[in-house]
């Protein structure tokens, strides 16, 4: 009787032990944490908050799933947990995910030239898919935003000369490199690909193909996507989700691109997404370029751009703090939604201190 | 010449340096004739979003719009949610369009 008792209780913690952890409509959630950790991460994160100077780490909203459960949120501002919130640049791996299904349904490859989907790129004939994914157009573009209003081509491209078709916009700009030579982070070169995607997946889908391509097989009721006067999603910076629903983005790339029982993304993919650009030069920007997401990688001989994090960190990051980490190794996702209006804030600050908090606690 | 410039250094001077004006805003003419629809058409978008898709209050919205140029003119209208916003001379107008498109801002 005792032993088969016993044979029960490990065959039932070996099963919790290996069950793996989906969201349903909602996450389930984990033990909640406490302890000094994570006032040490509430207090770097949330400090008291001034909306009239709007200086220093002003974080919306810092959630974390660990093994597909919620484990940790709070939410500052005026955001709450039902807040659609502005990604900014976030968008742009978002569409990479998007991307990805249409290149598991066998509608393009990386080595297409663009122009053949979208024909105002044929005075850059040579410009590949893979080269876009890598912002190695060679396209003449600046990215700056608010502190060089009059040359910045992102400014232009959201608010004025741009705005109402912003791919013909990028493609009228002219060369500076050759095509997947060199790395220039550019919003356009996303926004190409977002009018690639029109003629790849045919205008009829498009206009639904986000929801139906990505977040309704992941369960993301509430997404928002704005487009240029074309029709086209506004592929850098105007994608809008709660931050319980962008993580699910985030288990679904910890997890090599399966959701479920479906592999939602080829694992091929997402490798691209996590190699390396090799043309990339250190220090070029804050962290190393992927196939539109970002790596915590070693680079052209300068060290990890997180210190503090695993080498097999990646994230997708945008404008004023938004961020969202993936750390396959720890089985940790960490979104975070901010109105930073300054540089005060630090990834590896945030990483290093959630990893305090949240790394490893559950390994037998 | 280097007779003109050796009895008139400071006029001529003065007259390179408008000469080099000149040549600059030529050379930049596009974007300085756009620059000053920046401000109506950041603040018109950027609101909209802020208070018709992630469905922040009004108050919050202004401040969060707010840059050091100044709008002039503002309007909000609620039923149609088309938002107006004057500001060095320029306006432009942000409309939201629906659940999944947000808005747009107006060509």
């Amino acid at each position: 009787m005792f032993k088969g008792l016993s044979l029960l209780i490990i065959l039932l913690l070996s099963a919790t032990a290996h069950a793996e952890h989906w969201p349903a409509e909602q996450w389930s959630t984990g033990a909640a944490i406490t302890g000094p950790a994570l006032q040490a991460l509430e207090t770097y994160a949330f400090p008291a908050r001034d909306d009239s100077t709007r200086k220093g780490i002003r974080t919306d909203a810092l959630l974390v799933i660990r093994d597909g459960q919620l484990i940790y949120e709070r939410y500052a501002g005026p955001t709450t947990a039902d807040t659609p919130h502005l990604t900014w640049s976030i968008s742009k791996s978002l569409m990479a995910a998007v991307l990805g299904v249409a290149y598991g349904e066998g509608r393009f490859k990386l080595q297409d030239p663009v122009a053949g989907f979208y024909p105002p790129l044929k005075k850059h004939p040579n410009l590949t898919m893979a080269d876009l994914l890598h912002w190695a157009s060679g396209i003449d573009w600046q990215e700056d935003y608010e502190y060089a209003p009059l040359k910045s081509s992102v400014v232009a491209m959201l608010y004025t000369r741009g705005h109402t078709d912003m791919a013909a916009f990028t493609a009228d700009h002219g060369s500076y490199a050759a095509p997947g030579e060199a790395f220039r982070y550019s919003s356009g070169d996303s926004n190409l690909l977002s009018a690639a995607l029109k003629t790849i997946v045919g205008p009829e889908r498009y206009a639904d193909y986000p929801w139906t391509a990505l977040f309704e097989p992941l369960g993301i009721d509430h997404a928002v996507w704005e487009t240029d006067d074309t029709g086209t999603f506004v592929a850098s910076s105007y994608a809008y989700l709660t931050a319980r629903d962008l993580a699910r983005v985030g288990l679904l790339m910890a997890r090599d691109g399966r959701w479920g029982e479906r592999q939602l993304l080829p694992k091929d993919w997402v490798a691209f997404n996590r190699e390396p650009f090799v043309h990339y030069r250190a220090d070029q920007d804050d962290a190393v370029p992927g196939g539109h997401w970002w790596l915590n990688r070693q680079a052209d001989g300068a060290a990890q751009p997180w210190p503090d994090a695993p080498a097999d960190t990646f994230a997708a990051l945008g404008h004023w703090g938004q961020a969202m980490y993936v750390i396959p190794s720890e089985h940790l996702v960490i979104v975070r939604y901010a109105d930073d209006r300054d540089g005060t804030y630090r990834h590896n600050e945030l990483l290093k201190l959630a990893r305090k908090a949240f790394a490893g606690q559950v390994q037998p | 010449m280097s007779n003109v410039i050796g009895r008139r250094p400071i006029r001529s001077l003065l007259l390179i340096l408008l000469l080099a004006l000149l040549g600059w805003i030529w050379h930049e003419r596009v974007a300085l004739w756009a620059f000053p629809d920046i401000i109506s058409a950041y603040t018109a978008k950027e609101y909209c979003s802020c208070r018709y898709v992630m469905n922040n209050d009004a108050q919050y919205c202004r401040g969060y719009v707010k840059q050091w140029l100044p709008v002039s003119g503002f309007t909000d209208d609620a039923v149609a949610k088309r938002i107006t916003v004057s500001g060095m001379g320029r306006s432009h107008s942000a409309v939201w369009m629906g659940e999944h498109q947000g808005c747009r801002l107006s060509p």
